[in-house]
C-alpha cells in the first residue's frame, strides 16, 4: 500500500502561496509514489479539509504555512513545519526533508518549527480533566435524577389532617411498589455516577490504566458502610481519588519496566498496583478523617444548637451552609441527619409546640438552593455556559424543584472552589432566613414548592417560605454568574467538540 | 477566466522599471487606472507590505505579487512583463521578467477568490510558465490565461 502524506498550507493573504504550496506538495508527493491530501487554509476558509481519519492513516504530516496553524490535531504523527515557500521552491526536497527530520508531534514542551507545544493546554489541564469526567457524568445525573424526581413526588402522602408530612412508599399497592423501585433506580444512578466521574477524570489524566483504580477507589470513598462512617465522601472525595490515581498512574508509566513485563503493564501491573494503593489511601487517609470529621461536626452542631436558642438564624445559616457545601457528601449528610434527629427527638420529648424545628427547617430550605441557583445562573448568563451544561441545568431545575440537591453536582465538580462558595452562601441565606422568620417545616418537599407540597408553618402563609428560599437561590445564581471563569467555559466547550 | 477578473487590457509591458520599488509603483498605477483599486499609492504600499513578510518571487523569472489592502475594489489578475530583469530575491535568485499581480478584495466572493487561487496553482505548471515567458503577443498570452 502506498504511504500517505497529509499537509496543510496557508499564507497571509490566503490566495496565492497557499495554493501554490498545495499544488507543489501534491505534485511532488504523487511523483514520489505517495498518496496525498492537502488542506488549503486560505481566504475561502479550509478547503479539502483533513478528516480525523485522513490524519489517523497518514504516515507523514506537513504544515507549509506563513501564518500560525494549530498543529494539535497532528498529535502523535510525524510532523514537519515549514513555510509555504519551502514547498513552492521544491516540493520534493520538502517531502524528503520531512521523511528524514519530521518528529513525532505531541511531547509537551517540545518544539516543532516556530511553534511551542503545550502552552495554553497546560493552564487548563485541571478543568480539561474534570470536564471530561463531567461530560460522561451528566447523562447519568439526568437519567437518575429525573427518575428519582418522579418517584420522590409520589412519595409524599397526606396525613389524617390533610397535611403533607409523610414520606414513603406504600409497597402494598402495585403503584407504590413501582415507585419504590424507581426510587431505587435513581439511587443506583447517583451511587454509580461518583465512580463513573472519577474513572473518566483519571482516564483523561493517565489513559485507560487509571480507570479501574479510580472507579474502585471512588466507590469505596463514597460508600458509608465501607468507610464505617455515617455517609460517603461524595463527589469531593471522588475528585480527590481521581487526581491521586491519575497522577499516581502517570508516575507508574514512567518506570522502565523490564521488557518481558511491558505487554502486561497497562492491563495488569499498573491497575493492580494503583487499585491497591488508592484503596489503602481511601481507607486510611481519606476515610478515617471523613468518619471522624462527621462525628466532630455532629458534636459541634449540638453545641451550637444548645448555645444559639436565642438566635436561631445562626444555627439556620450554619445548617444551610453545610447543605450547600458538598451536595449529598458527608457535610451535607451530617446537617441533614442532625436536622431530622433533633426534630424527632424534641418532638417526642416536648411535643409540636416546643420542639426544635430550626435545623430541619433550615436543611430543607437549603436543599434546593444549589440546583435551582445553577439553573437560574444559566438562564441569566446564557453565554457563559455550554450547550451540554444548559441541558444539565434544565434537569437540575426539575431535581431542585423536588428537593434533589445532586442536580448541581456536575457544575460544582467542574469548578469546585467558586461553585462551593456560591452554593454555601446561597444555602446559608436560605437556611438563616427561614430560621430567623420562624418557619416550621413539618414535612414535604425541600424547595420553594414545599410550601404547597408539604406542611410548613410560617408567618405569612405560603409566601415567607418561598421568599426565603428564593433569596438563597438568587444569591447563589448571582455569585455563579459573576465569578464564572473563562477557563471553565473554554474547557466545557472543548470537551463538547 | 472571468472577464471581470482578467481580460487582454490587464496585460502591461513595463519598459522602464529597473528596481522592485519602481515596479511596484508602476503596478499600483496600472491597477488603479484599470479601476480595480481606488488608490495607486495604497496598492503600492500593500504590495510592499506583503513582500516584507516573504518573497513573492517564484522561479524562472516569475513573481506573484499581490495585495489585499483596503483600496482594492474588485478581484483582478494582471500580467506585467518587464523589459529589464528585476531583482526580487526570488526563490532561485533569478531576476524577475514576469509578474502575475493579484488584487484581492477583503470581502470578495468565494467564486472570485477561487479563480484567483487557480492562477496560483497554475503557476506550478511548467508548461504554462514557459508559454507565458516565451510569448510576447498579448493575444497569445491572454488565451493562455483564459484557459485556466
Amino acid at each position: 500500500m502506498a504511504k500517505k502524506i497529509v499537509a496543510v498550507t496557508a499564507c497571509a493573504a490566503g490566495i496565492a502561496h497557499t495554493y501554490m504550496a498545495a499544488e507543489a506538495i501534491e505534485k511532488a508527493a504523487k511523483e514520489m509514489g505517495y498518496e496525498v491530501k492537502v488542506e488549503t487554509d486560505g481566504a475561502m476558509g479550509a478547503e479539502n479539509k483533513l478528516t480525523d481519519e485522513d490524519i489517523e492513516n497518514a504516515d507523514l504530516a506537513i504544515i507549509a504555512a506563513d501564518i500560525k496553524i494549530d498543529p494539535i490535531r497532528f498529535t502523535g504523527k510525524k510532523l514537519l513545519i515549514a513555510s509555504s515557500n519551502d514547498a513552492i521552491n521544491d516540493g520534493k526536497a520538502l517531502i524528503e526533508k520531512a521523511e528524514k527530520e519530521a518528529t513525532v508531534f505531541g511531547k509537551k514542551g517540545s518544539k516543532v518549527g516556530k511553534i511551542q507545544i503545550g502552552n495554553n493546554k497546560e493552564k487548563t489541564t485541571f478543568f480539561t480533566h474534570v470536564m471530561s469526567g463531567i461530560s460522561y457524568m451528566i447523562p447519568m445525573v439526568i437519567a437518575a435524577g429525573l427518575i428519582l424526581t418522579i418517584a420522590n413526588l409520589y412519595a409524599f402522602q397526606k396525613d389524617d389532617l390533610g397535611r403533607i408530612v409523610k414520606w414513603g412508599f406504600d409497597t402494598k399497592t402495585s403503584m407504590g411498589m413501582l415507585m419504590s423501585n424507581l426510587f431505587q433506580v435513581g439511587q443506583v444512578g447517583f451511587k454509580l455516577m461518583i465512580p463513573l466521574f472519577a474513572g473518566f477524570v483519571a482516564m483523561s489524566i493517565a489513559d485507560k490504566p487509571a480507570m479501574a483504580p479510580a472507579m474502585i477507589g471512588a466507590y469505596i470513598a463514597n460508600d458509608a458502610e465501607l468507610l464505617h462512617a455515617k455517609a460517603g465522601g461524595g463527589f469531593i472525595a471522588a475528585l480527590l481519588v481521581a487526581f491521586i490515581v491519575g497522577y499516581f498512574v502517570k508516575l507508574l508509566k514512567k518506570i522502565k519496566w523490564p521488557k518481558i513485563f511491558q505487554p502486561i503493564v497497562p492491563i495488569m501491573i499498573i491497575p493492580v498496583i494503583a487499585t491497591l494503593f488508592i484503596s489503602l489511601v481511601v481507607f486510611y487517609v481519606i476515610g478515617q478523617p471523613i468518619a471522624a470529621g462527621m462525628d466532630a461536626l455532629y458534636s459541634w452542631l449540638n453545641w451550637v444548637n444548645s448555645h444559639s436558642s436565642s438566635a436561631p438564624i445562626i444555627l439556620g445559616a450554619i445548617i444551610g451552609a453545610m447543605m450547600g457545601f458538598d451536595l449529598g457528601g458527608p457535610v451535607n449528610k451530617t446537617a441533614l441527619i442532625f436536622g431530622t434527629a433533633v426534630f424527632t427527638d424534641t418532638m417526642a420529648k416536648y411535643g409540636p409546640m416546643h420542639a426544635n424545628f430550626v435545623p430541619q427547617t433550615a436543611s430543607q430550605a437549603a436543599i434546593s438552593v444549589a440546583p435551582l441557583g445553577v439553573w437560574l445562573a444559566t438562564i441569566i448568563w446564557k453565554k457563559k455556559f455550554s450547550k451540554d451544561e444548559k441541558t444539565a441545568a434544565s434537569a437540575a431545575l426539575g431535581m431542585g424543584l423536588v428537593g434533589v440537591t445532586e442536580g448541581a453536582i456536575p457544575f460544582v465538580a467542574a469548578d469546585p472552589i467558586r461553585m462551593i462558595i456560591a452554593n454555601v452562601a446561597g444555602s446559608a441565606v436560605a437556611g438563616g432566613l427561614v430560621a430567623a422568620t420562624g418557619c416550621k417545616f413539618y414535612g414535604g418537599i425541600g424547595s420553594p414548592l414545599g410550601t404547597f407540597i408539604g406542611y410548613i408553618e410560617q408567618p405569612i402563609p405560603f409566601i415567607t417560605w418561598i421568599l426565603c428560599v428564593s433569596a438563597g437561590i438568587a444569591v447563589t445564581a448571582l455569585i455563579i454568574g459573576l465569578t464564572r471563569s473563562d477557563a471553565v467555559i473554554e474547557a466545557a466547550k472543548n470537551v463538547e467538540e | 477566466m472571468d472577464k471581470e477578473i482578467f481580460n487582454i487590457e490587464n496585460i502591461f509591458y513595463d519598459q522602464t522599471s529597473t528596481t522592485q520599488d519602481e515596479a511596484f509603483k508602476s503596478i499600483g498605477q496600472f491597477v488603479a487606472e484599470k479601476g480595480y483599486s481606488n488608490s495607486a499609492d495604497d496598492f503600492y504600499k500593500g504590495l510592499k507590505a506583503r513582500e516584507v513578510e516573504s518573497t513573492t518571487g517564484f522561479k524562472d523569472g516569475i513573481a506573484i505579487p499581490h495585495s489585499n489592502d483596503d483600496s482594492v475594489i474588485k478581484p483582478g489578475l494582471f500580467l506585467i512583463k518587464f523589459s529589464n530583469g528585476i531583482e526580487w530575491n526570488a526563490l532561485d535568485k533569478k531576476p524577475i521578467k514576469v509578474a502575475f499581480v493579484l488584487s484581492i478584495p477583503k470581502n470578495g466572493s468565494t467564486e472570485h477568490l477561487k479563480l484567483l487561487s487557480k492562477i496560483a496553482r497554475k503557476l506550478m505548471d511548467d508548461e504554462f510558465r514557459t508559454s507565458i515567458l516565451e510569448n510576447d503577443d498579448k493575444n497569445i498570452l491572454s488565451d493562455a490565461i483564459d484557459q485556466i
